[in-house]
Parts: C-alpha cells; sequence; structure tokens
C-alpha cells in the first residue's frame, strides 16, 4: 500500500480544512451535532419521549440517530464529490481515483469518532450509563465506512458526469432519514412502515450503534447480519462498478 | 532498453449528440430514442518507444493530440485500445502544482504533493527545508499558499516535482517558469535530470528548444503519427509544412 501515507493526508486535510478560518476550528466538529441534537430534542421530545422502552431516555437516543446519520450523510456525500473535486489532480498526476473516494469516507468515520465524545457526556447527564459493549462502536463504523465507501464510488461517476445528480441524491438522502427511526421509535409505527423501517439497512446499523454504545436499543441477530452483509456488498459492488465506469469517467474531468 | 513502450495506442472519448449534461433530459432523449453517442478519436495508432537518456519531443497544432498523448503517458488516462507501458517512476510536469491549496502551508503543501507522487514521506520531510531553499521561498514556508506570489507558487512546484530523480519525465512546456533567473536555474536542473538518465517526452511549440534539447521528435497531426524520426528532421518537415 503505497498509498496509505496519502490517504492519511487526506483524511487530516478533510478535518482542519474545513473549519481552517473559523475561531474554534475542530471545535464545530463537536458543537455541531449538539446544536441539532439540541433543537430536534426540543421539537420531538414532547411527542416521542415517552414512548421509548423504560429506563432509556429520549436525549441520547435521539443524539445517537443524528450522529450515525450525520456520518452516513456526509460520508456519502464527501466521496460522491471526491472525484469532482479533485478533478484537477486526477488529470494530471496518477494517483488510484479510489483512494480519494475511500479517504473521504474514512473522514467522516473519524468525524463520528470525535462527536461520540459529546455522545458520551450526553448519556451520562440523561442518566444512563454507557455500555461495557462500547468498543463494538468500532465495528458500526467499519462497517458503516464500507457502505458510504461503496456509495461513494458509485456516485462519484454520476456526479462527474451528470449534474442533476446531486439533486437527486439529497433528495434520496433526506428520505433516508425519515425511513430510519432516528427520531421516533420504531414501535410506534403501523406494521407495514416497520417492515419498511426495518429493510432500511441504516435501521440496523442505528439498532447495533444505540444497543452498543448505551444500550439503548435491543438489535437481532438479524440485524448484525444484515449490517455486515450490506456493507460488503456496498464496497464490492461499488468498486466493480467504479472499475468499469472509469475510464470513461476520466474523459469527462 | 526502451522505459517507455505504446503500441497501437487509440483514445476514443465518446460523446453524447445532443449535450446531455443530465439524468433528466438523458432520461428523456432515451425514451424518445434520441440518443446518439458518436466516438470522438483522439489518438490513432500511436506507436513509439523512448529508451533510457533519450529525449523525444512532440510537435503539432493545436488540438492534434499532443496533450492526450501526454496524459496517456502518466497514466492518468487509460488508452481505449493498445498497450502501454512505462517503467520507473514518472515525474509529471504537466502544469505543475496541481493538489496545492491556499490555506496550507507551503510545507504542507510539499508534502501533499510529493504524496501524490507518491513518494516516501520521510525523506521528503528532510528534503523540504532544501525544497523551499532551491525555490527560493525558505522564509515563506511555514505561512498559508495564499500569502505566496503566484510566481513563488510556481518555483515551489517545480522544484518539488524536480526534487527526486525520475526514470521518465513528462514536460508540457514547464520550462518557461518564473522570472529570467530561475528559468535558466530551472533548465539547468532539467538537463541534470537527462544527463543522469532519465527519459525525457516533452511538448514544445518552441522549435529552438525542441531543436537542441530533443534527440528524436514525433510530428502529430489529428491524431496520428504523421512523422517520426532525427529531430532536425522532423523540425524542418513540421516548419515548412
Amino acid at each position: 500500500m503505497k498509498y496509505l501515507p496519502l490517504i492519511r493526508l487526506l483524511v487530516n486535510r478533510e478535518l482542519t480544512l474545513r473549519y481552517k478560518r473559523s475561531v474554534i476550528g475542530i471545535g464545530w466538529t463537536l458543537l455541531n451535532p449538539m446544536l441539532t441534537s439540541f433543537v430536534l430534542w426540543v421539537v420531538f421530545s414532547f411527542a416521542f419521549g415517552g414512548r421509548l422502552v423504560e429506563g432509556q431516555q429520549f436525549a441520547p437516543y435521539l443524539m445517537a440517530g443524528i450522529l450515525l446519520n450525520t456520518f452516513f450523510n456526509q460520508g456519502t456525500w464527501l466521496a460522491s464529490e471526491s472525484i469532482s473535486t479533485n478533478s484537477e489532480i486526477l488529470t494530471k498526476i496518477y494517483v488510484p481515483p479510489q483512494v480519494f473516494t475511500i479517504s473521504a469516507a474514512m473522514s467522516a468515520f473519524v468525524n463520528f469518532l470525535i462527536s461520540l465524545l459529546p455522545l458520551a457526556i450526553v448519556v451520562l447527564v440523561s442518566g444512563q450509563s454507557l455500555s461495557l459493549t462500547l468498543p463494538l462502536v468500532a465495528i458500526v463504523g467499519i462497517c458503516m465506512t464500507l457502505l458510504v465507501a461503496g456509495f461513494g464510488l458509485i456516485l462519484s461517476t454520476l456526479f462527474v458526469r451528470f449534474d442533476d445528480a446531486r439533486n437527486i441524491v439529497s433528495v434520496l438522502l433526506m428520505i433516508a432519514l425519515y425511513i430510519t427511526p432516528v427520531f421516533y421509535p420504531i414501535s410506534i409505527l403501523s406494521k407495514q412502515m416497520q417492515t419498511l423501517v426495518n429493510l432500511n439497512p441504516l435501521t440496523s446499523y442505528l439498532e447495533v450503534f444505540r444497543w452498543a454504545f448505551s444500550n439503548n436499543a435491543s438489535p437481532t441477530i438479524a440485524n448484525w447480519c444484515y449490517m455486515f452483509l450490506t456493507s460488503m456488498l456496498s464496497i464490492s459492488l461499488g468498486a466493480l462498478i467504479f472499475r468499469r465506469a472509469w475510464p470513461r469517467t476520466v474523459a469527462m474531468l | 532498453m526502451a522505459v517507455i513502450e505504446l503500441s497501437n495506442v487509440n483514445l476514443a472519448y465518446r460523446v453524447l449528440m445532443n449535450r446531455t449534461g443530465s439524468l433528466k433530459e438523458l432520461f428523456r432523449d432515451a425514451l424518445k430514442g434520441r440518443n446518439r453517442v458518436v466516438d470522438y478519436v483522439a489518438l490513432k495508432d500511436v506507436s513509439f518507444t523512448v529508451d533510457k537518456g533519450e529525449v523525444v519531443a512532440i510537435l503539432g497544432r493545436n488540438g492534434a493530440g499532443k496533450s492526450t498523448l501526454l496524459k496517456i503517458l502518466a497514466g492518468v488516462l487509460p488508452p481505449t485500445n493498445g498497450f502501454r507501458k512505462v517503467t520507473g517512476f514518472i515525474a509529471p510536469m504537466i502544469e505543475l502544482g496541481a493538489g496545492f491549496h491556499p490555506e496550507m502551508t507551503g510545507d504542507e503543501n510539499v508534502l501533499f504533493y510529493s504524496a501524490l507522487m507518491g513518494r516516501n514521506l520521510e525523506t521528503v520531510k528532510e528534503r523540504t527545508p532544501a525544497i523551499g531553499e532551491w525555490a527560493g521561498v525558505s522564509d515563506h514556508m511555514s505561512f498559508p499558499l495564499r500569502a505566496f506570489s503566484s510566481g513563488m507558487v510556481a518555483r515551489l512546484a517545480f522544484s518539488t516535482a524536480t526534487d527526486e530523480q525520475a526514470d521518465v519525465l513528462l514536460v508540457d512546456e514547464v520550462l518557461s517558469v518564473g522570472d529570467s533567473d530561475f528559468q535558466e536555474k530551472s533548465n539547468d536542473r532539467i538537463q541534470q535530470l537527462i544527463k543522469s538518465g532519465a527519459a525525457v517526452v516533452l511538448v514544445s511549440h518552441d522549435m529552438n528548444a525542441v531543436r537542441s534539447l530533443a534527440d528524436r521528435a514525433i510530428w502529430l497531426e489529428n491524431g496520428h503519427v504523421k512523422m517520426i524520426g532525427k529531430a532536425s528532421d522532423v523540425v524542418d518537415a513540421y516548419e515548412s509544412n
């Protein structure tokens, strides 16, 4: 892996450049999810707060959902943009283009890891405790990184070729948010809606994540399997499609 | 020993006739059966080899396929069909400074640019002060690149790109970097790289430079090789054309 140092530099660059000209710099990575979660908590805690399982608080439940969704959104977006943003480089120096897409997915992962700190605080403040299964969060993170990198590999070639692919993807990402139990418990849905929400792979990731972090869910074996399966499928399909589409894509950069 | 080997390389761009830039239009046109795809052939049946220590110039008018050819040599564009083989470390001096970021410092940019070229970063870290000094920007290296003048950026890029011995040097009119002092200095450095055994492919419109630098020349016209041979012969033929 000759390009490992480059991946490290790219992840670093993504994390530091974003807030380079702001006063609190990387502090935004911590503050952003907290503010979003607070706003949504104010709005939804009355509606759904009492509907959770006994012993679970709404604040950590909600924030865990938001963090994982941010990871997915940001990762998909950065990875999909990675080829067009780096077209300058890709048309001049030979670098395996996948390096940029994978680095983008990885920087979303690092952002996610950083944002676990405020989540831990929220868990403790709301009177729950962190699970002993906490290290398993890393598995969810890695699976999500692979999922997002796969999506990115497929979408990045579309982003280069078609201007409106961005609009379509942003609508799809919003739909994904609503069919994932981010701010509502699954139990309030009708039977049909529950089936739909469970078919959404993100639901499995979220269930496992909430359970592993602070015991805010009870994932089944099926959830675990679905998570592994979709991440492997996404990355292998993405790599395959990207390899085939690349010669024509690079000609359009 | 041939460092660069191209045989029967073709490159075709696929162009959609109705200039479809959006999925919506693509879908609409597909429904109406209006999508016509035309292959625009940029390179046709190009074959040549370049040996170690040899300097080959590529001549041709705008749009003849010179830049496309350089990109294929750099490995950036995969040929549509045909065989391309380039052995060893390539230093692509095509529009230098790709990947330079205005918010990153000179040091960081040197490191990043070197990483893009696949260099060993440990050695680069040690070399960074020397790279900055050669470019004449030592006192600026810890400032963000936006504090550099454009000449300084170009010099730093050149200094970084040529810092390590390359096996293959691809040069696209970059000999005109900076002021006259620096031009002399950079010309010397290119000469030095050539002497130490790099194979060089250069694209230039400056026929005097081609005569003095190149051993052989390739004349491209509309994507195919019109003439290939000793530099002076090809330049004469090209100029009388």
